[in-house]
């Protein structure tokens, strides 16, 4: 038999599956549609940066384009100048946290005394990535390479859940726990 | 068990009709923006028509059927809440199943670090002795086999042989190279014929 002649086989699994189980999902509609009544989606970060370049009404496209490049210019310049400054630098005293491009994330977990910190995530299919506490101060670091997108995470510290990361862009709950989340390269991304 | 057959001719009628092209666009985006307006009626709709893919898509993840209800439940309610980060370029479809598939990660998570004692629920049908039809033999063979499939192969394949996507949507859904997709699902279907084959059950071909 070749690996392919199964196919047919898996689908028909798997439909069996949810034919037998979808009773559950009976009324679904109505009961989650009583729950969202009267409540309106959140509007992101995105949103309200656009509404404030959406009531230019009659602006153009190109005209959009130019207080964009304009403002990517000034943008630019203000990053060259602050980096020779050194403000941000290695001077500054503050750990770089986007040391070498955006998608270079670091972690760090102050845990004193602790045996081992780990982070676990949406990016490592929540399998620990061990942190390493190197010149022994007791705060842990690791830092991941990691592509554009939203990541759930928490730390690992001895075996306790740690979901509350102060240098997290927001805070989700899920069973009764805290994880937290980063933006990497999008808006509203802080890390 | 003729009722169970007839659910489950309406599951496949129900997944060609997808294909046709019955959920047109234009309907979709139209209900989306009513969404995005409060109208919980209009998310009502979005609900009935993808509620079965959601659930399929967290049964074939989890294996359970309590979880994957909550699940779709919480999917539902999640993507609601964030619809305004829905991008049209992006099918919607997509879009719910990467919250969906994110939650079932989560979960799969929450399980391993808060193991429960007793085992998971066997689910409906599952391994019944008493179907000696060889194509029933086979699903149900399967089925046992999914279960015990790591969950990081199994749900690149339930995406793409329950929900239909396309290698490319899988990787974005599962945050994976298309390549790695590719090659889990593969595997996954080396391990499920090794195993038909360990109990001799190729032997009977469903005809």
């Amino acid at each position: 038999m070749r690996v392919d002649d199964l196919d047919g086989t898996i689908r028909e699994a798997l439909h069996y599956e949810v034919a037998a189980e979808s009773y559950c999902l009976e009324g679904l509609e109505d009961r989650i549609a009583t729950e969202v009544a009267g409540q309106l989606p959140r509007r992101g970060l995105f949103d309200r940066l656009r509404g404030l370049l959406a009531p230019t009404r009659g602006a153009r496209v190109g005209q959009l384009a130019i207080i964009g490049a304009t403002a990517a210019i000034f943008l630019l310049i203000g990053l060259f100048v602050a980096d020779r400054t050194s403000l941000f630098g290695p001077g500054g005293g503050t750990p770089r946290v986007a040391a070498a491009g955006a998608d270079q994330v670091l972690f760090v977990m102050p845990a004193p005394g602790a045996h081992s910190v780990a982070v676990v995530g949406s990016f490592n299919d929540w399998e620990p990535t061990q942190l390493a506490d190197k010149n022994d101060d007791g705060i842990w670091r690791v830092q991941l390479s990691l592509p554009p997108g939203r990541y759930e995470y928490a730390f690992v510290v001895d075996g306790r859940w740690w979901g509350q990361d102060p240098l997290a862009d927001e805070y989700v709950r899920s069973f009764g726990e805290y994880n937290s989340v980063r933006y990497v390269g999008q808006v509203g991304g802080g890390a | 068990m003729s009722s169970e057959t007839s659910r489950l001719e309406k599951v496949y009628i129900r997944g060609k009709e997808a294909e046709a092209g019955v959920y047109r666009a234009q309907d979709e985006v139209t209900l989306l923006r009513a969404s995005l307006e409060g109208d919980a009626e209009a998310w009502g709709e979005i609900i009935a028509r993808y509620k079965d893919a959601v659930f399929g898509l967290c049964l074939g993840f989890l294996r359970n059927r309590a979880d994957a209800e909550d699940l779709t439940h919480d999917a539902f309610v999640r993507a609601y809440v964030n619809l305004r980060r829905y991008r049209l370029d992006k099918r919607f479809s997509t879009w719910l199943f990467t919250i969906a598939s994110n939650l079932c990660r989560n979960r799969l998570r929450y399980r391993r670090y808060h193991p429960v004692i007793s085992p998971p629920d066997q689910m409906e049908g599952g391994g019944d002795p008493g179907r000696a039809v060889a194509k029933e033999e086979r699903i149900g063979k399967i089925r046992q086999t999914l279960d015990r499939l790591p969950h990081n192969y199994r749900a690149p394949l339930v995406l793409r042989y329950y929900n239909d996507l396309s290698y490319k949507e899988i990787a974005e859904v599962l945050f994976l190279q298309e390549g790695t997709v590719k090659t889990r699902i593969h595997r996954a279907k080396l391990m499920l014929k090794e195993e038909l084959e360990k109990d001799g059950v190729t032997q009977h071909e469903s005809g």
